[in-house]
């Protein structure tokens, strides 16, 4: 075989590798794995939510993006179409309880609808904000 | 005449409670979706805020940008970082009212056409809108669905160059909201 031909074949293989890579690890990548993730910050769940709730700019700065873990009282489990909620009742506002309201990820749905209302509980969670009366966690799993 | 007047107090006060009724979920659904040559653009949010208050009509839904969840991770990193920048406007809101809302009978179970007039804020920018959707009365839970469309471009939402003609230009917004009357 020709020496010419042997580089563009060589080439050829490495652009069918180099989509393959970019295609897998950059265009279709997995979303985070939240379960596994560090959080970045260990709080109290009051403390967490009196934060928002005293200077929400600031809160947003800190902790919207960022995974969260929070140890608190559960108020209660609610259940939403598909979804899992666990939720943290801190104030009484003009639309309800407000707190923290933490989406659990599937594979906690079934051990979080076990939980008592008023245990001790810790979950971690993707932090997505403050909405005037809760602070939103996303992907939540539980801790032990 | 005065235990009269203390009387009248009373009764119309009881009458405003009693007629006042306000309808909330912390679990309302909004999808955005639009389809274009690059790709199919779907997310969906089931943590949307909403109250509506009876017989005034007031209506406000609030949505965290960060809270849509798309299939694929890219998409959602770039609709929070290059579209929306969700760190600088972390949410969206909707604020305003059901025009017809003594139209609709809260006590009777049924699907009503409904007349929403308000402000959109996207990104730090506000625009007026108006859209028909239903409210539907069931088992004294309110649900309420709109479909419509909007313009990037009216929330400053701007497209890359490189990708400007296999992107959409608007996006379309679908609102299910069950509210339940709040004690």
């Amino acid at each position: 075989m020709k020496r010419w031909i042997k580089i563009i074949l060589g080439l050829a293989v490495l652009g069918i590798a180099a989509a393959f890579l970019i295609y897998h690890f950059v265009i279709n990548k997995p979303h985070p794995d939240f379960e596994k993730i560090k959080p970045n910050y260990s709080l109290n769940a009051r403390a967490f939510y009196n934060e928002f709730k005293t200077s929400k700019e600031n809160a947003h700065k800190l902790y919207n993006g960022k995974v969260i873990e929070i140890t608190g009282k559960l108020a209660r489990i609610e259940s939403a179409d598909t979804l899992t909620i666990a939720v943290f009742v801190f104030n009484q506002g003009m639309f309800g309880d407000e707190g923290i309201r933490c989406t659990m990820l599937k594979k906690f749905s079934a051990e979080a609808k076990k939980l008592k209302p008023d245990g001790i509980i810790r979950i971690k969670g993707y932090c997505t904000g403050f909405n005037e009366t809760d602070v939103i966690m996303e992907h939540c799993s539980l801790i032990y | 005449m005065k235990k009269y007047w203390i009387l009248i107090i009373i009764t119309v006060g009881f009458c405003i409670n009693g007629f006042a009724q306000t309808y909330v979920t912390k679990n309302g659904m909004i999808r955005i979706y639009s389809e274009a040559p690059l790709e199919k653009i779907e997310a969906v949010n089931r943590q949307v805020n909403t109250a509506l208050l009876v017989p005034t009509g007031d209506f406000v839904f609030k949505v965290l940008i960060k809270s849509f969840n798309f299939e694929k991770a890219l998409m959602q990193e770039h609709f929070n970082e290059n579209y929306l920048e969700s760190d600088k406007y972390p949410e969206a809101t909707f604020l305003g009212k059901i025009t017809n809302i003594k139209d609709i009978n809260f006590t009777k179970e049924g699907i009503y056409p409904a007349t929403v007039e308000g402000k959109l804020t996207i990104h730090g920018q506000t625009h007026p809108v108006k859209q028909n959707g239903t409210l539907e009365i069931k088992n004294g839970a309110v649900t309420a669905k709109s479909k419509f469309n909007i313009l990037l471009s009216d929330y400053n939402i701007s497209i890359p160059n490189t990708v400007v003609n296999k992107i959409s230009k608007s996006i379309e917004v679908t609102v299910e909201v069950m509210m339940t009357k709040l004690n």
